[in-house]
């Protein structure tokens, strides 16, 4: 009798409807994260894998020796100063952008939006190697500077400590831009009558502001939080067109320093896979953070 | 009737095994290609219709499918194809360094039986055992990873000579830094270019190849005088003002256009980069007219004082084509590769290779025709001035262990580091590398 009910009718329709998603994931998804785990744990060095003796696990060995590695450390640094300026740098200026648009405080809004928002649909690795010239020693930052200052260079992105200004200058450049567009339709679904109400009750600027608009857009925020987090992890392509992680390395990301090991010179997957492995249990203690602020601040609109 | 029957059967069988080879070389093969091709550098129209297209034409029974990448992301493809073993057809690589995968593996066949007598065109070098100890390809010439450019008109210009000595080298710095110029330009910003361009020429003037086969057996040190005399004289480069730390912030790509406007009369990089300067036949542009190009000279680093290999300079075997150890042996798809890697380093693309790069071919039979200045000083000035080829530290070391050089060096140009403490950290590396083996 339980057999039947287990496999009635109903429930063969949502096997069968939930199959092909729950295999895409796995494909795609569940298996991977898992089999970098594994892999982690071997010292893998490349050539065919599903072989015998492809590898043979080492433990954590892999795991110790990133931990004590120095250059994990700066890679790690550098994502989070890149998470800091996402989150604390692109999230504010992009609003900034968005209310000043939408609220019409500046003339040619269309013109500002377009210049604000290129950057983000040009090829990363073109933004990379336009500022990597821009910043070039040769480039035309440095030449504009010796006609006042002849022998000046920019001495920036050689300053070991501050050589990720530059890298962070780009970045915030570049996705600014993604969040005004994220804002600017958020902002319009806004009932311009709230607006107008509180605008007629006496409210200033500042008030409708912080009063009516950001509670509003408080769910807005904490997922743009989360695009910015989980972009920042993910941060790659623009770091290694525009520095390859130097000078000296001082300008790598987990990602770059992943890929260092997976694929420059000799490989070494165990090592890489621990450091994706790392990059991921990242992410969800981030993303929980997000979760938990989400549950405390927001749910306001 | 039976008896009949039997021996006309066998006779079939008979007619069959004579015939079958030479359908086989007949019939259709499909071969896959990976490629390394800098699509932007000049000659490379040329190298298209004259070796990949020529090829097509000359073999309408073999379709060739090529796949172009170049840098990483040929590197990368490599690695790729390994691990999930369906590694091309035939595959572009190196005798060591980047393309150990392919050699320790064996995901590459040993190519010294198909090779046999053509042996004979090859110079020695081009048909030695490489890093997995079998033929896995045949070198289409040696290179240097380091080679001096000096720009002759500007030294002129400026009442400056071409330094014989480290010493003349340095006393020009200041001269230049007052004139706004560079000394020397490195394209440094891949950590690589330090190490293999510049320092694998310095540790095989000061430490030499004999020091580093001790060093690899664990019997020497890399914190031995030898290798921290290499560090220190580097480190000095840059107290002089020989080097600066800007070269760790200009690209790869982007020196060769900075040395031929004119902001250093010095260029460090490898022999190949002269291929860089020549005439693109696609545009007819050059970065360096042939006519200019007379003015640039190829040299390796000056005399330095204390060191114990006199214009020595880092070099090794050059690239070649591997064929896939998925290939059976005897098969039609194998004859067709090895038609193909044959072509590739044969006699035509060699010579072409020749005048659109300057590359010494491997092979004793290549004739060449016109080329542009600064491939004749290539040819025929730049390797007579070589006295001996050392090692180049990536090629020789494993990337644990040339690692810990290449980041050290820039630690070193930027201040972050001493040599003592690359040297360290260098034999540190290696000791967890050697305890591995």
């Amino acid at each position: 009798m339980k057999k039947t009910m287990f496999w009635s009718e109903k429930r063969r329709a949502y096997l069968l409807l939930v199959f092909p998603a729950v295999l895409i994931y796995w494909a795609v998804m569940a298996f991977p994260t898992i089999f970098s785990f594994v892999l982690s744990l071997t010292d893998y060095n490349g050539g065919p894998i599903f072989v015998r003796q492809a590898f043979s696990f080492v433990g954590f060995t892999n795991y110790l020796r990133m931990f004590q590695d120095k250059f994990f450390w700066i890679s790690l640094k550098n994502n989070v100063f890149i998470m800091g300026i996402s989150v604390f740098g692109q999230i504010p200026l992009g609003f900034l952008f968005a209310y000043v648009l939408h609220r019409k405080l500046v003339k040619f809004g269309d013109f500002v939006q377009t210049i604000v928002y290129l950057p983000s649909v040009i090829s990363t690795i073109v933004i990379g190697r336009l500022w990597q010239l821009f910043f070039s020693p040769y480039g035309p930052l440095v030449t504009f500077m010796q006609k006042f200052k002849p022998g000046w260079y920019f001495s920036l992105a050689n300053d070991p400590q501050l050589a990720i200004i530059p890298v962070l200058f780009v970045i915030l450049w570049m996705y600014t831009g993604t969040y005004l567009i994220i804002f600017l339709a958020n902002l319009q679904k806004i009932d311009p009558a709230l607006i107008e109400a509180a605008r007629i009750d006496g409210a200033t600027e500042w008030q409708v502001l912080t009063k009516v608009i950001l509670p509003a857009l408080s769910g807005v925020i904490v997922t743009a939080s989360i695009l910015a987090i989980s972009g920042s992890l993910k941060s790659f392509d623009l770091i290694y067109a525009l520095t390859a992680g130097n000078p000296a390395r001082r300008t790598s990301v987990l990602a770059l320093y992943m890929y260092d090991y997976a694929f420059k010179h000799s490989p070494k997957y165990g090592l890489a896979n621990a450091i994706a492995v790392v990059m991921v249990l990242l992410s969800l203690v981030l993303i929980g953070v997000v979760k938990i602020t989400e549950g405390k601040f927001g749910g306001k609109e | 009737m039976f008896k009949r029957s039997i021996l006309f059967l066998l006779s079939l069988l008979l007619v069959a095994g004579v015939f079958v080879p030479v359908i086989s070389a007949q019939e259709n093969v499909t071969i896959t290609v990976l490629n390394y091709m800098d699509l932007t550098a000049p000659g490379t129209e040329r190298t298209l219709k004259e070796v990949w297209y020529a090829f097509d034409e000359q073999h309408p029974n073999i379709t060739v499918l090529r796949e172009d990448l170049y840098l990483d992301a040929f590197h990368n493809k490599v690695e790729a194809y390994a691990a999930a073993d369906k590694l091309p057809d035939v595959v572009y690589m190196w005798p060591g360094g980047r393309s150990t995968t392919l050699h320790t593996k064996g995901l590459v066949k040993d190519l010294r039986p198909l090779l046999g007598d053509e042996a004979q065109y090859y110079h020695e070098y081009a048909t030695v055992d490489q890093a997995g100890g079998f033929l896995a390809l045949i070198p289409s010439t040696r290179t240097s990873s380091h080679a001096m450019f000096v720009n002759v008109a500007l030294l002129d210009e400026l009442g400056l000579e071409v330094p014989e000595t480290y010493e003349e080298l340095a006393a020009m710095a200041p001269v230049l830094q007052a004139k706004g110029l560079d000394t020397v330009l490195m394209g440094a910003q891949d950590d690589w270019v330090l190490q293999s361009c510049l320092f694998s020429m310095l540790a095989g003037r000061f430490v030499g190849d004999e020091k580093f086969d001790e060093i690899k057996a664990g019997q020497a040190k890399f914190t031995d005088p030898e290798f921290m005399a290499a560090l220190e004289f580097y480190a000095q480069l840059y107290a002089d003002g020989v080097l600066s730390p800007k070269i760790m912030n200009t690209g790869y790509g982007e020196v060769k256009s900075l040395f031929a406007a004119g902001h250093a009369p010095f260029l460090i990089d490898g022999d190949w980069a002269a291929g860089n300067f020549v005439t693109d036949e696609s545009t007819g542009e050059a970065l360096i007219s042939p006519e200019d190009q007379k003015q640039i000279k190829m040299m390796v680093f000056p005399a330095i004082p204390g060191e114990l290999h006199a214009n020595s300079s880092s070099g090794t075997l050059g690239v070649g084509y591997g064929m896939s150890a998925n290939i059976p042996d005897g098969s039609a798809k194998e004859a067709a590769a090895w038609e193909l890697i044959k072509w590739l380093s044969g006699p035509v693309v060699q010579g072409i290779s020749l005048e659109t790069t300057g590359t010494l071919p491997s092979r004793n039979d290549v004739g060449f025709a016109d080329v542009e200045p600064i491939l004749e000083e290539r040819i025929f000035n730049f390797y007579n001035l070589i006295e001996a080829d050392t090692y180049i530290l990536d090629d020789f070391f494993e990337a644990d262990v040339f690692m810990p050089i290449n980041i050290g060096l820039q630690e070193i140009g930027l201040g972050l580091a001493t040599p003592a403490e690359v040297a360290e950290a260098t034999q540190e590396a290696f000791d967890i590398w050697f305890a591995g083996q």
